[in-house]
């Protein structure tokens, strides 16, 4: 499981955002104070930070990136509300991997912690996740179940994926179109509903069925 | 200066010379000299008087050309008083004086303005970073707490950070100083990220988009032009149209040139207010029928679009559709 440090002074935000990113399977530590974070990185040994530039008590956090690149290289995201060409430009001369401007998109934050986790890890991929002996293998984009595999759209890929990441909980339509939005595919409500009778078809077809159970009014399941 | 003003400025001169010249033939007369004397002498006076006035004219006249034309060639005009010869005639050194000090003090009042201005710039720029923090914290509250009621709130929140975003721009494009960086951008990746900052207005609208040929990079700031597509989407979406509203980006390159081209079907701009929708403070027939509207979005893509060097143009047929192009220079 990888380690996320995050670093942000407002605590609504700090408490959130690992939330956020607990809920999609990293564990996190939080850090408010400046004085701290080179302590915290030395000790916990994240494996990657999440840095807000804009910290109170002299350090900001351009000046804790080049602290911290003294001793490692871990991945760092900067998150700030001082969205100007200045700022991205210290970003990344100072070391950072990744600029995210306030407020942010959470998939694309999670996205972007992704691919830097993948970028810098990339011996530990994930093999594909797998849910009532159904498995999803996102880089080939394969749908398996007893030793039968499907192959799936880029759509059908992502639906999978984001009802996968909720296992267990209701995920309404809205979430789901938005969720492909952030991807770049931008379906509406009846492209939506064709595919999901495209995926049911296809688990039907490896013999599983009522794998996406539909709640009326409110969303899909599985 | 004219002849006739000049002479008119002198006239008590004049007749008080004339006078002069009277009573002296008078006198002469008197005397007992000849008609022809006194002739003489009269017209000699009239010569030198009117060899004066001419000298005195083509003086004043050549000096207040040159003054003219140095003050025309000068980019900020007010600025005269640094630059002139100070005169020699004691009348124009009282003109000088007074236009010294005319200028001192509207000098400073500019340099205050501008002082001002500025801070006030400043004081907008922090206020929007600021006013970001809690729009991140409310944003991610609802995310992690997924309901219908923080679906809502996430859709009122998107258009809170539009125009949040508008008076920074705002703010940006009144400074003289440019706060852009041109550089290759990727036009698919600018557009990406203006729809995903608009999903939610879109998604909720039933708004469908079709994205096509997009795979140019041009010469432009990211976030500005980001921020002037927003402005587009917004309006694509409050003017759409009841049935299958629909967003179409396209974009294509003739040259040099990437036009960048985003059509919608909705209810379109009356002939009459086409030609003004740039204007600031025009709401047009579509901002009086229900929604509101500012008058600023429109604005601010065209005065954007001037810093960067772009062209913005409007092209609608009521009812039918929408149409904006910007023309980019390609990377």
């Amino acid at each position: 499981m990888f380690h996320v440090l995050v670093v942000e002074d407002d605590e609504n935000i700090r408490e959130e955002l690992a939330l956020l990113l607990r809920n999609h399977g990293y564990q996190v530590s939080v850090c408010g104070e400046s004085d701290r974070v080179v302590r915290r990185v030395q000790t916990d040994a994240p494996h990657l930070i999440l840095l807000d530039i804009n910290l109170p008590g002299g350090e900001d956090g351009f000046h804790l990136c080049s602290q911290i690149r003294g001793f490692t290289k871990i991945p760092i995201i900067f998150v700030t509300s001082r969205n100007t060409d200045m700022d991205e430009l210290n970003s990344i001369t100072l070391g950072g991997d990744d600029f995210i401007a306030k407020p942010y998109n959470t998939s694309i934050l999670l996205a972007r912690v992704a691919s830097l986790l993948k970028r810098a890890y990339p011996e530990t991929e994930t093999e594909g996740i797998t849910h009532k002996g159904v498995s999803l293998h996102t880089a080939a984009g394969k749908l398996e179940y007893e030793g039968k595999s499907e192959e799936l759209t880029k759509n059908e890929m992502k639906i999978l994926h984001y009802l996968f990441v909720n296992k267990g909980k209701i995920v309404s339509r809205g979430d789901i179109i938005e969720y492909l939005w952030d991807n770049e595919m931008y379906v509406d409500d009846n492209t939506l509903s064709v595919n999901i009778t495209r995926i049911r078809a296809k688990l039907e077809h490896l013999g599983v069925s009522g794998f996406i159970v539909t709640k009326r009014g409110r969303g899909y399941l599985i | 200066m004219k002849w006739s003003s000049f002479l008119k400025d002198r006239m008590m001169v004049i007749i008080l010379q004339v006078f002069c010249v009277l009573a002296l033939c008078g006198y002469l007369a008197l005397l007992g000299n000849s008609a022809g004397e006194v002739l003489l002498v009269a017209l000699l006076w009239v010569l030198v008087l009117a060899g004066y006035l001419c000298k005195t004219f083509w003086d004043r006249k050549r000096y207040f050309d040159r003054l003219l034309s140095t003050a025309r060639s000068l980019e900020q005009k007010y600025l005269i008083t640094e630059v002139m010869e100070k005169p020699v005639h004691a009348e124009d050194q009282q003109y000088y004086q007074l236009l010294k000090l005319a200028n001192k003090s509207m000098m400073e009042t500019i340099t205050s303005i501008r002082h001002e201005r500025r801070e006030y710039k400043e004081y907008v720029e922090q206020w929007v970073h600021e006013i970001k923090t809690p729009i991140a914290a409310i944003q991610l509250t609802c995310e992690n707490n997924k309901t219908d009621v923080t679906r809502r709130i996430l859709s009122e929140l998107e258009k809170t950070d539009n125009y949040v975003e508008q008076a920074l721009f705002y703010a940006r494009s009144e400074n003289v100083e440019n706060d852009y960086l041109i550089k290759r951008i990727s036009l698919k990746d600018v557009v990406h990220g203006s729809i995903v900052h608009n999903k939610r207005l879109m998604i909720q609208n039933g708004v469908s988009l079709r994205l096509e040929d997009l795979d140019f990079h041009v010469l432009a700031d990211s976030k500005w032009v980001e921020f002037i597509l927003n402005q587009l989407l917004v309006n694509a979406v409050k003017y759409r149209r009841e049935q299958g509203p629909a967003v179409t980006i396209t974009a294509n390159r003739e040259q040099d040139r990437v036009n960048l081209t985003v059509e919608d079907n909705g209810i379109g701009i009356r002939e009459s207010d086409l030609p003004r929708v740039f204007e600031k403070g025009f709401t047009g027939q579509n901002g009086r029928n229900g929604e509101r509207s500012t008058g600023i979005g429109l604005y601010l893509c065209k005065r954007l679009c001037d810093k960067l060097g772009l062209q913005i143009e409007a092209v609608s047929q009521p009812a039918v559709f929408t149409r904006f192009v910007i023309t980019f220079p390609a990377a």
